[in-house]
């Protein structure tokens, strides 16, 4: 029956929603109107939650976008990478480990995707020729996560392919956030789906690495989803219609967006499914939009939000967080709006993941899943940071998608950004996250708080030694160094430029990067192309230096030291034709005279000498700045271009410098040591004091315990 | 005796033998502030002349986490050197205890450092001993009995369909760890006890007596033993929210929570000795 259902719905769903092949039936389809994008996908996807199998149909209309004549299509058969230990993944995934197993499922737990059938419209069937390829070099060889189709005949520019794949898939359990645990499933990454074709250079179409995520085009979806009947639904897109099979027991939904690049759904008959308006209106005041168009420098129609139909699929064990995960859900709906333009979907899904279905915190067009506990933390910013982060994806990968595997900085840095900014906005600081045995330890004890920047900035200063932000992703030294330098460097590069470019430029250009490149693929150049035009400067060198390079970025005071000037130097002078030995007994007598003449407080030659630690170094005229502090309360600001490793700066004043301070605004917020950043003559503070009785106070706890083992 | 009757005593017996505490005391204090030092002196090294020093915060995460990376190279080094200076103080404490339970079991005789030096001496190769077998139960119960619990739990752990069973085992499993050392930590002090009380020279018949002792009275012993535990945890609490309230600025703020940190210390000593002493009053009042 449930077969019958879906060729059912096949032949129904082509010839409504697609509309019929074009005549000839072979690859010559017509291109896409205007606007459309060069892709459309209609599938039919039928859950089988005993067998945990995915049995599906798939169309696919390409339109060669390109002047390059296309004989081949590839392919990505995510699903493959947790078939086996050969896969890319699993052999990265036991490297990064080191363990031979490491990673990998238990048996009977493997998941895999099949291609039984895959034709072009006309009926020749390509199944024949498909084959797996390791794009990403031959050390990737026994992966199956990337298949390659050979069309009878190139794809000419312009012209489209009409694709009919038939697949089956089994559901992993639980690994890369897809899969499932008991009746709960978590689908992500599941159907075939085209690599992106980049003029001249072919199908970018990497295999399925440990440390990546992906890339794909922008599409037209139509996706059939049938769950048995009780099954509560949660998809990418719109939900246009749904139909009950009675003698099946099962009900089929169906759902469409456009201009989209990815497909996601969840099914589980324990969520718990709640709707809400984000009415842009009672949301946003009409002061936030003045200063938000005045800031942008855009008229107001364009900062404008539309409303939005919010959806909650929460776990009932998380009943109480309702409000929680909607409050966060608005101010990001409105911040990124704000800033980067308006949500252009009518529809966001947000889901509580199921239990160990291991699919927390991720990001797919129009749905994203987020993730709590059942003991929620009150002053910690979650479940809200893996909310303002998962819906801002919708943004930096929805929306302006970069190459995730290439630039996954490009999405995950300027996300991370981002959410920094949202959540201070909405919330402040949040304290530090900890637990204990499941129970958070702000119940109990007065944590930090924090701002996002600020962890962002520890975790990323020392990720320089490994790699560069920019490396491509499966190529960084470890998980630790992808993960550092992707989302807590970039973020921490983006805060610095912030800092240094400043109103209005700095709001002007990631508004002016995320509208130009929606819809749009856009890498790092292209990024730096919207930073020289709106800044109008060239900011390359911070790009080549920070972005591109592996040099540690530290300037400080290395001293601040105040002599005074003598009133009458000592040796011999020749003067009007005479000469004179100052001896120190004259000095000393003229000086004492000086004094009691009342000649003022004498003059002090203060020497602050700078230091340029790191080995990264400024460039394109950005210079940092000095402050230097005196006793009588005077100022003095100097400017560094910070080329050579140290400069001497010299005064001479009437008081002794107190302190000397590089950077006092904190422009420069990569800097890796902020402690050498001033120095000031004179002892300990007292934070410093209080900062030490208490770790002597822990270390006499250590020791007491220590001792109760006795 | 009954459970209140015994630790009342024992404070009693605390209170006039305190000079206990002033030795363990300034034991703990010196030996903290030589292994201190290194740390202090990367806190001096870093922040003295900085502004950072003005502003810093005890878990301030901005300067933790880059000190922590700026010297990560020597943190291996100072963690080993603590780690050895905890177990040398662990030994340490092996010996102290002959002083501990040696005066406070000598009801008529004083608590002077060399009468307390010279029980430490008397008892050190038996509590030495005692301690070695302490060791053996306390890897029995960690590791096989937990091993054991963690095995039963498991399976209803993997099987579970929301998060809260998962979390209510793991919280079990952690209670019932600490129950099982609360007891084991019981049977180690009432053979100290009977090793002093009774003049036992062998260690294992000073078990004995003590398993004999608890056998006949472990509930009203345990009860004795958790009140304590107890009493710990709300002084733990009322020492917290206090030094919560030490906070502001001036010299005074700083100096009050360096007593009252100080006071929580002497306060863990002295429950460390009312242990011993409640115990020990609770095991004469039932002679072996």
């Amino acid at each position: 029956m449930r077969a019958t259902g879906l060729s059912a719905c096949l032949l129904l769903g082509v010839s409504l929603v697609l509309g019929p092949p074009a005549a000839g039936g072979g690859q010559a389809e017509s291109p896409p109107p205007a606007g459309a994008p060069g892709l459309r996908y209609e599938i039919w996807i039928e859950l089988d939650p005993d067998g945990k199998m995915l049995l599906g149909k798939e169309e696919i209309i390409w339109t060669n976008p390109t002047q390059d004549a296309v004989p081949d299509m590839l392919l990505h058969l995510y699903w493959n990478a947790f078939k086996n230990e050969a896969s890319v993944y699993m052999r990265e995934n036991a490297a990064e480990t080191g363990l031979l197993r490491g990673g990998s499922p238990e048996d009977g737990e493997w998941g895999w995707i099949d291609v039984t059938d895959i034709r072009l419209a006309d009926g020749s069937d390509l199944r024949p020729a498909l084959t797996f390829v390791t794009p990403d070099g031959p050390e990737t060889e026994g992966d199956q996560t990337v298949a390659r189709i050979l069309f009878p005949a190139p794809v000419q520019p312009g012209e489209s392919v009409h694709l009919r794949l038939e697949f089956k898939s089994k559901i992993p359990r639980t690994v890369a956030r897809s899969g499932y645990y008991r009746d709960s499933f978590f689908i992500g990454q599941w159907y075939p789906k085209p690599g992106v074709y980049e003029e001249g250079k072919g199908w970018n179409c990497h295999a399925y690495h440990l440390n990546s995520e992906f890339f794909a085009d922008f599409a037209d979806f139509v996706v059939h989803i049938t769950v048995p009947t009780g099954f509560v639904l949660g998809s990418s897109g719109k939900a246009a219609e749904t139909r009950t099979d009675q003698a099946a027991g099962t009900t089929t939904t169906t759902y469409r967006q456009a201009m989209v690049h990815d497909f996601a759904w969840t099914a589980s008959p324990r969520y718990l499914k709640i709707e809400r308006d984000f009415v842009a209106d009672r949301e946003v005041t009409a002061k936030e939009y003045d200063e938000a168009a005045a800031l942008l420098g855009l008229p107001l129609e364009e900062v404008r939000l539309p409303d939005v139909k919010m959806t909650l699929l929460i776990a009932p064990e998380h009943k109480g967080q309702i409000e929680r995960h909607f409050r966060a859900l608005r101010a990001a709906i409105k911040f990124y709006g704000l800033w980067y333009g308006p949500y252009p979907y009518e529809t966001v899904t947000m889901v509580d993941p199921p239990f160990r279905t291991g699919s927390g915190g991720m990001e797919y067009p129009t749905l994203f899943t987020a993730g709590t506990s059942v003991l929620p933390s009150r002053n910690v910013l979650s479940p809200e940071g893996v909310i303002v982060h998962e819906f801002g994806h919708g943004y930096w990968y929805g929306l302006v998608a970069s190459n995730e595997f290439e630039a996954a900085w490009l999405d995950e840095g300027f996300n991370t950004y981002s959410t920094g900014r949202v959540l201070a906005a909405a919330y402040g600081p949040g304290a530090l996250s900890a637990r204990f045995k499941g129970w958070p330890l702000d119940w109990f004890l007065r944590l930090p708080k924090i701002f996002d920047f600020e962890t962002d900035r520890v975790a990323a200063i020392n990720v320089v030694r490994y790699d560069p932000v920019t490396a491509w992703s499966w190529k960084f030294y470890d998980r630790m160094s992808y993960g550092a330098n992707v989302y807590m460097r970039a973020a921490t590069l983006l805060n610095t430029l912030e800092r240094l470019l400043g109103e209005p430029a700095w709001p002007r250009i990631m508004r002016t990067y995320a509208t130009r490149y929606r819809f749009r693929h856009p890498t790092k150049a292209d990024f730096a192309a919207v930073v020289n035009e709106i800044a109008g400067r060239d900011m390359t060198w911070f790009f080549d230096e920070l972005f591109e390079g592996t040099r540690s970025f530290d300037y400080g005071v290395a001293s601040v030291a105040s002599v005074k000037v003598p009133v009458q130097r000592r040796g011999v002078f020749d003067a009007g034709g005479a000469r004179e030995e100052w001896t120190t007994e004259k000095v000393e007598a003229f000086e004492a005279a000086a004094a009691e003449a009342g000649d003022g407080p004498g003059r002090y030659r203060t020497t602050v000498v700078l230091r340029r630690y790191g080995e990264a170094r400024l460039g394109g005229g950005d210079r940092v700045e000095a402050v230097v502090r005196f006793e009588d309360g005077t100022v003095e600001t100097r400017t560094w271009d910070g080329q050579g490793r140290w400069a001497r700066l010299e005064f001479v004043k009437p008081a002794r410098a107190v302190s000397a301070q590089i950077d006092p605004r904190g422009v420069w917020l990569i800097d890796e040591d902020l402690a050498n950043n001033s120095r000031r003559v004179g002892g300990l503070r007292r934070n410093t004091v209080k900062l030490m009785t208490q770790l002597l106070f822990a270390v006499q706890c250590v020791l007491h315990f220590f001792g109760s083992w006795s | 005796m009954g459970v209140i009757k015994a630790i009342l005593a024992g404070m009693g017996t605390t209170i006039r033998k305190a000079r206990i505490l002033v030795i363990l005391y300034v034991v703990n204090l010196v030996f903290a502030v030589i292994a201190a030092v290194p740390l202090l002196a990367l806190v001096r090294a870093d922040l003295e002349h900085s502004f950072l020093g003005a502003s810093v915060r005890p878990l301030d995460p901005m300067w933790l986490g880059e000190a922590v990376l700026e010297h990560q190279e020597a943190l291996p080094a100072i963690a080993a050197s603590l780690a050895v200076f905890g177990l040398f103080y662990l030994a340490l404490h092996v010996f102290l205890y002959g002083g501990i339970v040696g005066r406070l079991l000598d009801r008529e005789g004083p608590a002077t450092l060399p009468a307390f030096a010279g029980d430490c001496g008397r008892y050190v190769w038996r509590f030495a001993r005692l301690f070695a077998i302490a060791l053996v139960f306390y890897v029995l119960t960690l590791g096989v009995v937990m091993g054991l619990v963690s095995a039963l739990f498991r399976p209803l752990s993997e099987s579970a369909v929301t998060e809260w069973l998962p979390f209510i085992l793991s919280n079990l499993h952690l209670l019932i760890a600490l129950l099982l050392l609360s007891i084991v930590h019981m049977v180690v002090d009432y053979t100290r006890i009977a090793v002093v009380a009774d003049a036992e020279r062998k260690v294992l018949k000073a078990l004995r007596h003590a398993l004999t002792f608890l056998k006949k009275r472990f509930w009203r012993a345990w009860a004795i033993y958790l009140l304590i535990v107890l009493g710990t945890i709300v002084g733990a609490v009322v020492f917290y929210t206090v030094l919560g309230l030490l906070g502001g600025p001036g010299v005074a703020p700083l100096a009050a929570g360096l007593v009252w940190m100080q006071a929580y210390i002497l306060f863990r000593i002295w429950i460390r000795t009312l242990f011993v002493a409640a115990q020990a009053e609770f095991y004469r009042s039932h002679p072996y």
